[in-house]
């Protein structure tokens, strides 16, 4: 096994174990550090997949802030039982077959092509590519992706407050 | 086991726990799961084509809106929260036509 | 008077017109609605004389086939336009029409004065005339239709007018139920017409009479003969011939006036002139004319022979007129149509005298029994005078109507199939017997019973001596008829004749003899001839076996349909899509449970399933391309 396999396998056990704990746990402490494990994950990827810069915004915007966001929720409404996923009852079982078929659908659609992706180191000026993408040709949707943000981060604040004004 | 398999299964994973969660904040965090999912496909394809400008570029922005959609998230369930002292998607039933 | 003859189409229009006023208008009017209601007829008389003074002048233009004697006056509209499609109706008065003409508006005149007297006390006066207003329009209209599709409209008409008038009485339950069989009947026959209009057009491609016969000539004789035969199917419903003739006995229920203009006079003849109407179609088809022949003789011995054991005056009268019409028919089967036409004419004279006379006869006693009457002479002499007129026309006694027309039908059977002649003779021999032997019962003898008979009003007798005057001289118009029809008068034929005259004058006597005691003539009879006296009392049992072999195996069927058929599958179909209906919607009702992520988890569900079709459509490796083809790869 070549290094990059090795990488490649330590990364998707991390990002299914994550995501299977998340998805499965009863905690809500051990849902949030599977999340966190599988949010490293995917940064593992872009890292291998040579887009450094994204890893770094990824780790900062997601660990640093998704993460730490979901953690104040948490601790803000004093809860720590999510419930468990109601996998006994049969509407349940019923629903996972969506899921399931999702996944044969997608994976059946998409091998042909992921057979042909091979492991590809990143180029050192991809920083360089996504800034003349961003400020080139994708400029209209990076505008559009800020007022988003603003728009989210003002009706948040809208959400939470509402109640105490009235 | 290759990337796109990876990340299908990863994909299917966050859907299967957005169907079945009750818990509203779990609900989210699987959200989370398949935006991931979603993005590791995005550049694992752009590495291939080598066309790094374009797909980094969409995979922050849904990164972006991810995030923006946490935000609102987060703070439509705090709100929920206040108003019966629970977040389990039981309480969204009222909203029932 | 001219203008009826240049707008001939008034004689149908003017009753229609009054039956609408009388209609609306007629219980104001009360008795008066009667003298409005005679304008009707009194104008179809009119119009049958200017058209019939045209035609035997020689001043009608020249008439394609099948019109006969020269055309008077026609007009063509078009009636339902499809495409190229097109039903046209129109009146075409040639000397047949003429003739009709003059019946209709003779007999329905002398009815419609009759009913004044007869109808005097009935609440339905204005209603009675309201509905001999519109038979008249209607019998006019079926006369001067210059197409199928006219003739058929009107024939319906009749046929309803037929409906309510012997139905009259609907309170009364066999009057209800006479009229619903004389309607379900003839509709058995109008099944045939109606068939036989579609090959023709199917065939000719039109339903104007002119250019249908026209056109008949290219067709293959087979169709025509087809189409024929089903006409004649529609005709012997109409004019009671065996087996359709179970209907008119029973319609008798209806007032007497009615029976004498629709059960005697017109509507039943309708067959008969309907034959002649398309007589080139019927020439062109001898094995139908055969078939004719064959039913009319047939009619003619079996009503006689039932009529003679009879004991309702009105039921002897009825299978009199089925047997009358049976001469008339085997007159057509022979090819001696404008004969058979005469002998209508002439039966229109003398029965429906005989019918008037009836109704007054029953007018003045109260009964239709004839073995509660007797010695009425006296009492009633205008009537009987006037009767034994008309019995003696349909008699056949020389000098009278009957004579002639009957005896030139039997002339045209002599000349072309003798078994005919002798069969129609002892048709005659009953046609004496039974009429006499009515008049034996009715006028002479002692009165039984404990009625005080009188004799009727004037509106009532004096129609009575017209009818009888006609029924003593229409015989000598032979040659008027004959030129109107545009045919050869006949001579007489003397061997036959003579051995006719001796036939009817021997039922006479016989009838005479034998009736001189009264009832118990019948009952020697009875004793005498047992089983065949029966039989003819019941007019062979037909009735009966009607309802054993299409009535009640119909009902069974029918039944059987309603609760099997019906109740099962067609209740269970329209049931189960209710059923189904409300399953469905409580299964979709299950699913509206308000749990968000159910909804979700169905998003996905759709999803798939518009994967599905995809995948299936495209397949795998064509998904593939199209996705390599999008440049991802």
């Amino acid at each position: 096994m070549s290094v990059s396999e090795v990488s490649f396998w330590i990364l998707a056990t991390m990002c299914l174990g994550g995501a299977l704990v998340v998805v499965v746990t009863r905690g809500m402490m051990r849902m949030t550090l599977g999340l966190g494990a599988f949010l490293l994950g995917v940064a593992g990827f872009f890292l291998y997949y040579g887009s450094p810069f994204l890893a770094v915004a990824q780790v900062f915007v997601y660990v640093g802030g998704v993460l730490v966001l979901i953690l104040l929720a948490i601790m803000v409404l004093k809860r720590d039982d999510t419930g468990r996923p109601q996998l006994t009852s049969r509407v349940d079982i019923a629903t996972a077959l969506v899921p399931i078929i999702v996944f044969v659908f997608m994976n059946q659609a998409l091998s042909p092509v992921g057979e042909e992706l091979g492991v590809v180191l990143g180029s050192s000026d991809s920083v360089e590519d996504m800034r003349m993408a961003l400020l080139g040709t994708m400029l209209p949707q990076f505008e559009l992706v800020g007022v988003l943000l603003l728009v989210a981060l003002v009706a948040a604040v809208a959400i939470v407050v509402r109640k105490e004004r009235s | 086991m290759s990337i796109v398999t990876l990340t299908s299964l990863l994909f299917s994973i966050g859907l299967f726990g957005v169907l079945t969660r009750r818990d509203l904040i779990a609900v989210l965090a699987s959200v989370e799961i398949m935006l991931g999912a979603a993005n590791i496909q995005l550049i694992a394809f752009a590495a291939a084509r080598g066309e790094y400008g374009s797909g980094q570029s969409l995979a922050l922005i849904v990164l972006v809106i991810a995030a923006a959609e946490a935000a609102v998230g987060l703070a439509l369930l705090v709100a929920l929260a206040r108003r019966s002292g629970r977040t389990q998607v039981e309480e969204l039933m009222e909203v029932e036509g | 008077m001219d203008f009826l003859a240049e707008a001939p189409y008034l004689a149908a229009v003017v009753p229609l017109g009054l039956a609408v006023f009388l209609f609306l208008f007629g219980r104001l009017l009360g008795k008066a609605s009667a003298w409005v209601a005679m304008l009707g007829p009194l104008t179809v008389l009119l119009a049958g004389v200017a058209c019939a003074v045209v035609v035997l002048g020689g001043e009608a233009s020249a008439a394609p086939a099948p019109y006969v004697g020269g055309m008077v006056s026609s007009a063509t509209w078009d009636w339902m336009v499809q495409g190229t499609m097109v039903i046209t109706i129109g009146y075409a008065v040639d000397g047949l029409s003429a003739l009709m003409l003059l019946v209709v508006g003779t007999v329905a005149l002398m009815v419609m004065v009759f009913s004044v007297g007869y109808m005097a006390d009935d609440p339905g006066f204005a209603r009675y005339f309201t509905l001999l207003s519109l038979f008249t329009a209607s019998m006019t209209g079926l006369v001067i239709a210059n197409s199928l599709a006219g003739i058929f409209v009107a024939w319906e008409l009749v046929g309803v007018c037929s409906y309510l008038l012997s139905g009259f009485w609907y309170r009364k339950p066999s009057a209800a139920n006479a009229a619903m069989k004389a309607f379900l009947v003839t509709r058995v026959g109008d099944v045939g017409f109606l068939l036989g209009i579609a090959v023709l057009w199917q065939a000719t491609g039109s339903l104007d009479l002119a250019e249908m016969t026209a056109a008949a000539s290219g067709v293959a004789a087979g169709t025509i003969a087809v189409a024929s035969a089903l006409l004649f199917m529609g005709a012997a419903g109409k004019s009671a011939q065996f087996p359709l003739h179970i209907w008119l006995p029973d319609a008798m229920e209806g007032p007497t006036p009615v029976s004498a203009l629709i059960h005697a006079a017109t509507m039943v003849a309708a067959g008969v002139f309907l034959v002649a109407r398309v007589w080139p179609l019927f020439e062109a088809s001898p094995g139908v004319l055969q078939l004719i022949l064959v039913v009319g003789v047939f009619t003619a011995v079996m009503a006689g022979t039932a009529a003679t054991a009879q004991n309702d005056i009105k039921r002897v009268l009825a299978y009199s007129t089925i047997s009358q019409l049976g001469f008339m028919f085997a007159a057509l089967g022979l090819g001696a149509w404008e004969i058979a036409m005469f002998h209508l004419t002439t039966h229109a004279a003398f029965k429906a005298l005989l019918f008037l006379g009836s109704g007054s006869v029953i007018h003045g006693t109260g009964t239709q029994d004839m073995r509660e009457m007797g010695g009425l002479f006296k009492k009633m002499p205008i009537t009987a005078v006037t009767w034994i007129v008309g019995a003696a026309a349909l008699a056949g006694i020389p000098g009278l109507a009957g004579f002639f027309s009957k005896d030139e039908i039997l002339a045209a059977g002599y000349h072309e199939q003798l078994w005919v002649v002798v069969l129609l003779w002892a048709a005659s021999l009953f046609t004496a017997f039974y009429i006499t032997r009515a008049t034996m019962l009715t006028f002479f003898g002692r009165p039984r019973g404990d009625q005080h008979a009188h004799e009727s009003g004037p509106t009532m007798t004096i129609p009575l001596v017209i009818l009888a005057t006609l029924a003593a001289s229409a015989g000598y118009l032979a040659t008027v008829v004959a030129e109107l029809l545009g045919e050869e008068a006949h001579a007489l034929e003397p061997p036959v004749a003579i051995v006719s005259a001796t036939v009817a004058i021997v039922g006479v006597a016989a009838a005479v003899l034998f009736y001189r005691s009264g009832l118990k003539a019948d009952d020697r009879l009875a004793g005498a001839l047992d089983p065949v006296w029966r039989a003819w009392e019941h007019a062979y049992w037909f009735d009966g076996f009607v309802q054993r072999v299409v009535v009640r195996p119909t009902v069974v069927f029918a039944t059987v349909l309603y609760e099997v058929v019906d109740r099962f599958v067609i209740d269970g179909i329209v049931e189960g899509t209710g059923t189904a209906s409300r399953w469905f919607g409580r299964g979709m009702n299950a699913i509206e449970n308000g749990d968000v992520q159910w909804y979700a988890a169905l998003i996905g569900g759709g999803v798939i399933a518009l994967l599905a079709v995809s995948y299936l459509i495209v397949m795998q490796d064509q998904l593939a391309d199209t996705i390599s083809n999008l440049g991802l790869w």
